[in-house]
């Protein structure tokens, strides 16, 4: 079973490059045979591109929710984001109506899609670093998703203990 | 009426938020649409290379990234008083076009399509491109990914990167490209053309055939009486690349046309104590206030203002298409704000004509296409026509060539005054004596919104990924009577 790991993020918005650089943890703890790890800024129908022939992908982003604390790490799946696909956004579609267009087109689109969504403070002020409690966060994530791909088989390299 | 400022705390709460202020008799006296602005930026490009804004300003827009390094890469030549060779130059525009298609394609079927295929009272849940395939047929589908995705391959092999570009050098580019590559970009570029035609005959088909949308688009609601600017080659058509920039009046005369680097004799910003954005008007007018017509320095940028600024098209599919949408629409220039969508796909045509015609042109492969820079940099402005307006990319730097400003003017900050006139008109259409049609009036005013396609609070990637839209109408003592807004 193909696995992708597919961190989001633009990495000049400060908690928003939360992702790419939980992504950039992983590349280095698995090797490319069991599982490939690409970190993206790209959004919408391109994310398409990167997922079609993978049997499964775990997706990494960060959310800003209502009542969230700040460095909370969400399992999610596109089921959870049905209600949003109703509302077009003004610029592109979001993931869940590319997901769902490329389903209904026929494309080879994973037949699992896990998303972890960290919840973040700041994602409009231009910086390169994460804020502090986000930054803390991410030796979890990093475990959280790790224990995913555990669940599926899926061993670091040299079967390090992560 | 209360006054309400804006605190900085309530902006969080969403990305997009519009405020309508009722009076004592329950009608509309005034709106104001808030986007949150980005913080910071010049402040970030402060003191590094300027040769690497080309690809650190890519990342303000996750859609749109290819306009920023276009204009940006056309600055730091500007920095540097480099010259590119003819190649350099022919090879950026043939990127260039690839781009436009791809960002036309995707806003054309993704966001338009829906409110035309479906109609504006369709339900929400139905009115997005899975809703267009469901109506119009899943081969369509299959089309729209299969010509973004041989734009978006022309961008990866010229720009050196599938997601954002590096190819931009100062005085040229990276790397030339090869004759497979041409090949390939040509019978790319031929399948592009027919495409776009197609997509114009559905517009036909089932917007211009339709009565009611035909009313919709030249009513009243959706009209605006603004000035026009657009970027256009030397025979004054429209060039998304390269050329001087034009400004014409509310009735089509030309009242301008400057080089890139005189912009800030044109253009003006004016603020308002409730917006961190800001309002761009024309300087020879002067800010008038939120008003439409000649006495107002109110200017539109984008698609249709592109097409009203130009007297044509370059290619001659794309003039055929042009010339009928004029003719249709009641002669030049066209204020209906719906008219963007369909001006979108005249450019769409073009787009695909100028990148065959570009990856035709033997020169295209041509190995010389950089000139090294040798004078001391110090300041420099490059503009493009990015697929939501004109994008102005200014940066000074001291004699190393290490920023020291940037000012930026983004397309739609150029529409932030219109958009707030046509929400407002919306707004006064559908809430009368207090009461509101609560799931129209969201729908009309997002139609508006979805024509000037904003692009700034859309950079972030924070998941549900899209931007949320909130509606707050209050009485004249800035009590709240309703919000609506999206659901997430």
């Amino acid at each position: 079973m193909k696995t992708l790991v597919l961190g989001l993020g633009n990495p000049i918005l400060s908690d928003d490059s939360v992702g790419l650089r939980i992504a950039e943890e992983l590349k280095t703890l698995y090797n490319e045979q069991e599982v490939t790890v690409m970190a993206t800024d790209i959004a919408g129908l391109g994310l398409l591109d990167f997922m079609l022939g993978y049997d499964k992908v775990i997706i990494i982003d960060s959310i800003q929710t209502k009542k969230g604390r700040v460095g909370q790490v969400y399992r999610l799946d596109a089921q959870d984001f049905a209600t949003t696909r109703h509302a077009a956004s003004p610029h592109d579609v979001n993931l869940a109506t590319a997901l769902e267009l490329g389903k209904r087109l026929g494309l080879a689109i994973p037949q699992e899609i896990v998303i972890f969504a960290i919840e973040a403070q700041d994602v409009t002020t231009f910086s390169e670093s994460l804020t502090p409690e986000v930054e803390q966060a991410i030796p979890k994530a990093v475990q959280i998703v790790a224990r995913e791909l555990d669940g599926r088989g899926v061993k670091g390299k040299n079967d390090k203990q992560i | 009426m209360k006054r309400i400022t804006i605190d900085p705390i309530t902006r969080l709460e969403g990305h997009g938020r519009i405020e309508i202020f009722l009076d004592d008799e329950g009608n509309v006296a005034n709106s104001y649409l808030q986007v949150p602005e980005f913080r910071g930026f010049e402040k970030f490009c402060e003191g590094r290379p300027v040769e690497e804004l080309p690809r650190i300003t890519p990342r303000i827009c996750g859609v749109c990234p290819s306009a920023h390094h276009m204009a940006s890469t056309k600055a730091v030549d500007a920095v540097f008083h480099a010259d590119p060779p003819p190649a350099a130059k022919k090879l950026r525009e043939l990127y260039y076009s690839a781009h436009m298609c791809h960002s036309h394609i995707a806003h054309f079927y993704a966001l338009a399509a829906p409110d035309f295929v479906l109609g504006p009272d369709a339900d929400p849940a139905q009115r997005n491109i899975l809703g267009v395939i469901a109506k119009v047929g899943i081969g369509i589908g299959g089309e729209v990914i299969k010509h973004r995705a041989y734009a978006q391959d022309i961008q990866a092999v010229i720009g050196g990167k599938a997601t954002h570009s590096v190819c931009g050098l100062p005085g040229g580019m990276s790397r030339p490209i090869t004759e497979e590559e041409r090949k390939d970009f040509e019978e790319k570029a031929k399948s592009m053309v027919e495409f776009a035609k197609f997509s114009l005959k559905l517009f036909d088909d089932i917007v211009l055939a339709n009565k009611d949308y035909m009313n919709l688009i030249t009513g009243d609601i959706y009209t605006m009486k603004s000035y026009y600017m657009g970027m256009v080659d030397a025979k004054n058509k429209v060039n998304f690349y390269d050329g001087n920039i034009r400004v014409v009046d509310p009735e089509g005369k030309e009242i301008a046309k400057f080089k890139p680097a005189d912009y800030l004799d044109y253009i003006g910003e004016h603020t308002e104590p409730w917006s961190y954005l800001k309002f761009p008007f024309l300087k020879r007018v002067g800010w008038k206030g939120f008003t439409e017509g000649k006495e107002s320095g109110v200017y539109r940028v984008a698609p249709l203002a592109r097409l009203n600024a130009a007297d044509g098209m370059a290619t001659p599919l794309a003039q055929e298409a042009y010339e009928k949408m004029y003719q249709t629409l009641g002669g030049k220039p066209v204020h209906a704000t719906l008219a963007f969508h369909w001006a979108r796909l005249v450019e769409l045509v073009y787009a695909a004509e100028r990148l065959l015609e570009l990856s035709q042109d033997k020169e295209v492969t041509d190995p010389n296409i950089r000139t090294i820079p040798t004078a001391t940099p110090d300041e420099g402005v490059g503009v493009v026509e990015a697929p939501r307006g004109t994008l102005y990319h200014h940066y000074k730097t001291d004699d190393k060539g290490v920023v020291e400003k940037v000012n930026l003017i983004v397309a739609t900050v150029q529409n932030n005054p219109a958009m707030n006139m046509s929400i407002k008109k919306a707004a006064q259409k559908l809430i009368t004596k207090g009461k509101a049609a609560t799931e129209g009036l969201l729908n009309m005013v997002e139609m508006a919104f979805r024509a000037y396609d904003p692009c700034l609070a859309c950079a972030t990637h924070s998941l549900p990924g899209q931007m949320p839209l909130e509606v707050i109408i209050r009485d004249p003592q800035g009590n709240i009577l309703e919000r609506l807004s999206r659901k997430l």
